[in-house]
């Protein structure tokens, strides 16, 4: 008896020792501060929640002649028609209290949009009361509780400095001066750029038609002259002396030796050339006989 | 060995012209209508002469569910109190008066239940013509004499429901 006892209280008290539970439970009444909720503020928030059962009750108050239908319904969450909806038809009826209850497959409480209890005709509702009954499974989410089963052991993660360039001042010093190089040198390149352009125009103007009228005033001539000596090198428009220029330059005659190295190698060629030669020669004396 | 020849087509005989069976057919009806008591009465004292059940009296009036399975088959016969099944000895007259009525319905056909309801002496009949829950409410007053008080003690009286098949 005694090692049985102490077999339950090892079990008990085993760390790996796990447990889920089925929660049961209603809500308070929904249509206690009027005929519209929304079922966010009337479910309570577990993980996994389901909502198995309805029940409603609330008096008609009407005249017996008169018609009248009373909707007690939910919507889906998405909009997209109703997951519940009983209508209760008074027409023609005397007015009394209802009450009707509801069983669900266990619905997850995700898909219940807003609730109502609608009448279309004459007559008024009063006293209504909505409950709803519902489910739950502690363990829905393994991680909720060490002793669910499924549970795991969260890892720790160190905790990492991360490291910013972008926070750093040198590099941002470095980031800094090339941002600034690249400005510079941008700078050189749009005035590289003009002054080509300017260069360009110079010449276009200068090489261009006589018969443009721009050149032929002499005034506007001057300007253009004057504004192309100073963008183009003078070689581009400085007058180049006419008249033959004669070679001043006179080599002395006579043969250049070759070195003996290559003495050797000519002569070596040479008679291999020499020998192909007379062999082509001989062939074509002896086809010829 | 004669006897034996004779004994033998006899048993035989005997078993022939006496086999029989008895064959049993067992059929259990579960009741389609089911009573409730789910409120019990509770009589209130307002005036020394008067034992009442309404609540701005102090009095609980009883609250009875009928519960049918299939339309049209039962009908319901409440009758309210029209003595005390226990109470102190008394030597006077007490008028009785009670009433019955259709509280609560699991279905809006049942709401003409009481239009629909014959009365006579103290019953309440009513024919169940639609299934589900109907929930009945009972009220009760017993004046005793005149103006006659109570003697004290404990009063006790019975509301009787019935479910009768038609």
């Amino acid at each position: 008896m005694k090692k049985l006892l102490w077999a339950v209280a090892l079990l008990l008290l085993w760390p790996s020792y796990s447990y889920s539970e089925e929660v049961y439970g209603s809500t308070n009444n929904a249509a206690q501060t009027g005929l519209n909720w929304v079922m966010t503020n009337i479910l309570p928030e577990f993980a996994g929640l389901e909502v198995n059962g309805l029940v409603y009750q609330y008096t008609a108050v009407k005249d017996p002649e008169t018609d009248m239908i009373v909707y007690v319904q939910n919507e889906y969450a998405d909009g997209n028609g109703y997951i519940f909806r009983n209508a209760d038809d008074w027409s023609g009826l005397p007015g009394n209290t209802i009450n009707k209850a509801f069983v669900f497959p266990n619905l997850s409480a995700e898909l219940w949009g807003p609730g109502s209890i609608e009448v279309d005709g004459e007559g008024s509702v009063v006293d209504p009361s909505v409950i709803y009954t519902y489910k739950y499974d502690t363990c829905f989410d393994p991680q909720a509780d060490p002793s669910c089963p499924g549970y795991e052991e969260p890892v720790v993660v160190p905790e990492i400095e991360i490291y910013d360039p972008l926070q750093d001042d040198l590099v941002l010093e470095q980031l800094e001066q090339k941002a600034q190089l690249d400005q510079e040198e941008e700078e050189e390149d749009r005035k590289r750029r003009q002054r080509e352009n300017a260069i360009q125009n110079a010449l276009e103007n200068l090489l261009s038609d006589g018969g443009n009228p721009g050149l032929i005033d002499p005034v506007a001539e001057a300007l253009a002259l004057a504004l192309t000596s100073k963008v183009l090198p003078t070689t581009y428009y400085g007058t180049i002396e006419g008249g033959e220029y004669l070679e001043s330059l006179v080599l002395d005659g006579g043969d250049i030796q070759d070195n003996r190295k290559a003495r050797r190698s000519n002569l070596a060629q040479q008679l291999l050339h020499q020998q192909m030669v007379n062999s082509q020669y001989e062939l074509n004396q002896q086809e010829t006989k | 060995m004669m006897n034996f020849k004779l004994v033998v087509p006899l048993a035989t005989s005997l078993l022939a012209t006496g086999a029989h069976a008895n064959t049993e057919i067992i059929g259990n009806v579960d009741s389609k209508c089911i009573i409730v008591s789910e409120t019990p009465g509770v009589y209130g004292n307002p005036n020394p002469y008067q034992l009442t059940t309404a609540p701005t009296s102090g009095g609980v009036k009883p609250i009875i569910r009928y519960d049918v399975l299939v339309a049209d088959y039962y009908k319901a016969v409440i009758d309210h109190p029209i003595e005390f099944s226990s109470a102190p000895s008394l030597d006077d007259v007490v008028n009785w008066t009670g009433d019955v009525t259709v509280s609560e319905v699991s279905d809006t056909n049942m709401s003409d239940y009481d239009t629909n309801k014959v009365e006579y002496n103290n019953s309440h009949e009513y024919e169940l013509t639609v299934s589900g829950s109907t929930w009945f409410t009972v009220s009760s007053t017993a004046d005793y004499g005149s103006t006659k008080s109570f003697p004290a003690g404990t009063y006790t009286a019975v509301v009787e429901a019935e479910c009768i098949p038609l």
